[in-house]
């Protein structure tokens, strides 16, 4: 008996959306638009998280030492800048090293080679390589640095990769609250379209909902297929945005690629394994959203 | 069956639809009420059924208070009262057996049920033949039996049918006031709200006359006034 309604209802509710079926595929499309925008959202934040990523693992300070220093002297100042609480690990990287990895990155080069051949001996200083404990850390780093003084350092390499860092937040603020402001007017913008669906619905079916009460069908019978819409709606929209979306992602990825030539970011894996909680999540603020909207336009003008 | 007490019906601001109306119908009986347009027909209708609340008194159907019935409660009394109104019609884009069977559809009603009870229904209003048709295929008479064959689907004890000849000619209004007839016979408490001095004359049945909100007359074997 229960099956059975609920299958009549499920019947009903296709007809009804079927019946305004323009009207319904205006309002899957914004619900849809609504959607992308968020997941838009999500793929900037992941994009900036692995900027942000990609530039810290290449913020590092490089101290040289003059080239005929003890190696005693060295680790000496070694043990000294690793005492330092924003240090995460120092890399001495002795002469010959230097020259490996130089060689190592210029052989393709004969030019460079050939110089180098010309000079005959090695031309590197030995260095030291810090990493920093934390990027917000960088500044009292550098502060602290600059303030040993020990004759065996020759110079002292600091960028600025702060810069770098607040940019790329500053950058991927502003998309996030433009994308947040974007999502916020489709999601109610979608909930506006559900309800007039629902209530032009109801409008077109005036006369079954009159028949109905008057052969004494129950209240949740009549308004039960117009709740059910809102869900259809849900389903057809993260359905479809689901596709779309892979679909979309799969274009951008060679982009992406080439923007991070040396980091591993793959936004359809990203997806792929968070689906339950992207999709999942859109799918349940989306029940809510579009019930919420039948509900209220259900409530409002079922009253044949 | 039927009784009214000290009915008082206002529409706000102040509309006195039903004064002080007192009204025992027993069941079984065949009942016409009369009265000019705007006297309160069917106010008295609809508060029956429970779509208009009444302001004083007390209404009572088959021994149950529904003066204040709940939003809950009211399929139930629809299922045991049929309803005819003027504006109640089938539905075009489907066919009589369809019209008749979303009646039940909509109660939760099997399909085996349902293919059971629509051709019985169907066959006592005499469209036996023509239940595969579309409204707009079959004649106005035919069409508005169709829907007394819906009203009788729950197999209710009392019918109510507020001017059900209204858009008919003479021939057609006279086929359907027999039809009622019929119903009657097998048991059923009709209530007819017409218009009609001719067929009220011929039934030769009760009359309740009403007149602005207050009932006028009453005989058990009734002429019309007006
Ligand atoms: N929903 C309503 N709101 C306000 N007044 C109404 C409403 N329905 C009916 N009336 C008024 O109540 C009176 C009785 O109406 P009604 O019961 O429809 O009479 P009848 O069926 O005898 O023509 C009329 O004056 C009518 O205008
Ligand atoms: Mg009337």
């Amino acid at each position: 008996m229960f099956l059975l309604s609920l299958g009549r209802i499920i019947k009903f509710s296709f007809q009804d959306i079927g019946r305004n079926i323009w009207l319904s595929i205006v309002t899957m499309s914004i619900l849809i638009l609504a959607l992308f925008s968020v997941n838009m959202l999500l793929t900037v934040n992941v994009i900036s998280q692995a900027a942000i990523g990609a530039v810290k693992e290449k913020i590092d300070v490089n101290i040289y030492i003059k080239p005929d220093t003890e190696e005693s002297k060295i680790m000496a100042l070694k043990a000294q800048i690793s005492g330092l609480s924003q240090v995460k690990d120092v890399r001495y990287i002795s002469k010959q090293e230097a020259l490996e990895s130089f060689k190592d990155k210029h052989q393709n080069d004969p030019e460079v080679m050939e110089s180098l051949k010309e000079i005959g001996k090695n031309p590197l200083t030995p260095s030291l390589v810090i990493k920093p404990k934390d990027v917000d850390q960088y500044q009292e780093l550098i502060v602290n640095l600059n303030s040993i003084k020990d004759d065996i350092i020759e110079s002292r390499n600091f960028d600025d990769h702060k810069l770098m860092i607040d940019k790329i937040n500053g950058i991927t603020d502003r998309v996030s609250e433009a994308g947040m402001v974007i999502s916020f007017t489709f999601i109610i913008i979608t909930l506006l379209l559900v309800y007039n669906s629902i209530r032009v619905a109801i409008y077109t079916h005036r006369r079954e909902i009159k028949i109905m009460r008057l052969v004494g069908a129950s209240n949740w019978f009549i308004r039960a297929p117009y709740l059910f819409s809102g869900i259809i709606y849900t389903v057809v929209g993260v359905s479809a945005i689901v596709v779309i979306y892979y679909f979309f992602l799969n274009l951008l990825q060679p982009y992406i690629e080439t923007f991070f030539i040396d980091y591993d970011i793959n936004l359809a894996a990203h997806f792929r394994d968070n689906f339950i909680n992207i999709f999942g999540l859109q799918f349940l603020v989306g029940i809510v959203v579009n019930m919420a909207a039948s509900l209220i336009a259900v409530s409002k003008y079922s009253k044949v | 069956m039927i009784k009214f007490i000290n009915v008082t019906k206002i529409y706000p601001p102040d509309i006195k639809a039903l004064d002080q109306v007192n009204l025992h119908i027993k069941p079984g009986e065949f009942v016409s009420i009369v009265g000019q347009s705007g006297s309160g027909k069917t106010t008295l209708v609809k508060s029956l059924i429970g779509e208009e609340k009444v302001s004083k008194g007390k209404i009572i159907v088959g021994g149950w208070d529904i003066t204040n019935i709940g939003q809950r409660e009211v399929p139930f009394l629809r299922r045991q009262i049929g309803v005819i109104f003027q504006d109640f019609k089938l539905l075009d884009k489907k066919t009589l057996f369809e019209n008749v069977a979303f009646a039940l559809q909509v109660c939760g009603q099997t399909p085996k049920k349902i293919k059971a009870i629509v051709p019985q229904v169907l066959k006592i209003v005499g469209l036996e033949g023509k239940t595969r048709r579309y409204p707009r295929e079959v004649s106005g008479g035919e069409q508005q039996r169709a829907v007394i064959a819906r009203a009788l689907v729950h197999r209710p004890k009392i019918l109510l049918a507020d001017e059900p000849t209204g858009n008919l000619d003479s021939i057609n209004a006279e086929e359907i006031i027999e039809l009622l007839q019929k119903i009657n016979k097998f048991g059923t408490t009709i209530v007819l709200v017409t218009h009609n001095r001719e067929i009220v004359n011929r039934l030769k049945k009760r009359v309740i006359t009403i007149e602005n909100g207050v009932i006028v007359s009453d005989q058990a074997v009734g002429k019309y006034m007006l």
